[in-house]
């Protein structure tokens, strides 16, 4: 158990940010990463026309609401989270990782918090904080050490 | 409906965790903001376009800090807002609370319900605030009667509520500067941007 990647996209689908949480993540290159933060935007888009059911209180006329919020495979979870501004906060861990949530939420926060503020941070603009980067390894650590707790 | 309560509950306990800055800093930095600006411009009519213009950056980044900040506190925000009356109720009750420390007011929906007005008695920018009266001639109070010395509020609700794809127009329509007995900001929707991923103001 253990996070592997978090990537952040923008509301127009530009990777804005990719770290890997933990030495165990597997190596993936920038341009790697360029083509899955736009797929997954893209991905995300399709799901949301797609969805086959209605939920009770979905405004749109079809399709949901909302699109990819967890993937699971064998070997990887992956969680997203779209704000209401329309990044998306996306973590990969190994199956079994609890919290991913919290976690994302929680970096949510970091952004608004650390990059939002920096003055000379342009909105959709590659992250290059480091005091966001700073915040999230301290985030896991804490998590690691199970001291967020989940509320 | 309690939706009343629950946002300014919410804009408490947001409030509350907040790290406090003082209150006469705050406010002379800002007047020391618009003094530079008048100086700069002249006409007051550009001096708010520009107040505006700086409320606007400020608004499309801060609305990140309260959708983030009330959905880790459990506020509940995340499946609210259906309509403007709710998106009101936030900006004045949970918005201003938090950032400024000051509980706004709403009312004065129009038929429509595509506009409203936000009531703030207290205006934490204006603390020591007087305008020259009109026909002050070493002053230029004439002039400066134009200059709607709040109207960074305009542009921080214009930014924020663009961000969740509402676009709106502000304006302030009544200053307690100007004699008023109360600030009123009036807000109207204008249009409702759609995204091509679905409406993501709407979503969970």
């Amino acid at each position: 158990m253990g996070f592997l990647h978090l990537f952040i996209v923008n509301k127009s689908g530009g990777l804005i940010l990719h770290r890997s949480l933990s030495s165990a993540a597997p190596q993936i290159g920038t341009n790697e990463w360029l083509r899955i933060g736009s797929t997954f935007h893209s991905l995300h888009a399709i799901a949301a026309e797609a969805s086959p059911v209605k939920l009770p209180n979905n405004k749109n006329s079809n399709g949901a609401q909302d699109g990819i919020e967890q993937i699971e495979g064998g070997g990887v979870i992956l969680k997203c989270l779209q704000t209401r501004t329309g990044i998306k906060f996306v973590i990969t861990a190994e199956p079994g990782t609890s919290d991913l949530d919290t976690v994302l939420r929680e970096i949510y926060v970091l952004y608004s918090d650390c990059a939002l503020k920096d003055p000379f941070y342009e909105l959709e603009m590659p992250i290059r904080c480091e005091l966001f980067t700073n915040s999230v390894d301290s985030l896991m650590k804490r998590v690691v050490a199970g001291e967020v707790m989940m509320r | 409906m309690s939706s009343k309560m629950q946002a300014s509950q919410a804009g408490q306990a947001l409030w509350s965790k907040m790290p406090k800055a003082n209150a006469e800093l705050f406010a002379l930095t800002y007047g020391s903001l618009v003094t530079e600006l008048v100086r700069d411009y002249e006409d007051p009519i550009e001096v708010n376009a520009q107040l505006d213009r700086i409320g606007h950056s400020i608004g499309v980044r801060c609305v990140d800090e309260l959708l983030s900040k009330a959905d880790v506190a459990g506020m509940g925000l995340a499946t609210q807002c259906q309509n403007l009356r709710d998106t009101a109720e936030v900006v004045a009750k949970v918005g201003f609370k938090m950032f400024l420390g000051v509980q706004a007011e709403v009312g004065g929906f129009s038929q429509d319900q595509r506009s409203f007005s936000i009531y703030l008695q207290d205006n934490p920018l204006a603390t020591f605030v007087e305008l020259p009266a009109a026909g002050d001639e070493q002053y230029n109070g004439d002039d400066l009667r134009k200059l709607k010395y709040s109207n960074l509020y305009c542009g921080v609700i214009r930014g924020a509520l663009e961000q969740v794809n509402l676009k709106v127009e502000c304006n302030i329509v009544r200053d307690t500067l100007k004699g008023d007995e109360v600030n009123e900001i009036r807000v109207e929707l204008k249009e409702v941007l759609a995204d091509g991923a679905g409406d993501d103001y709407k979503e969970e």
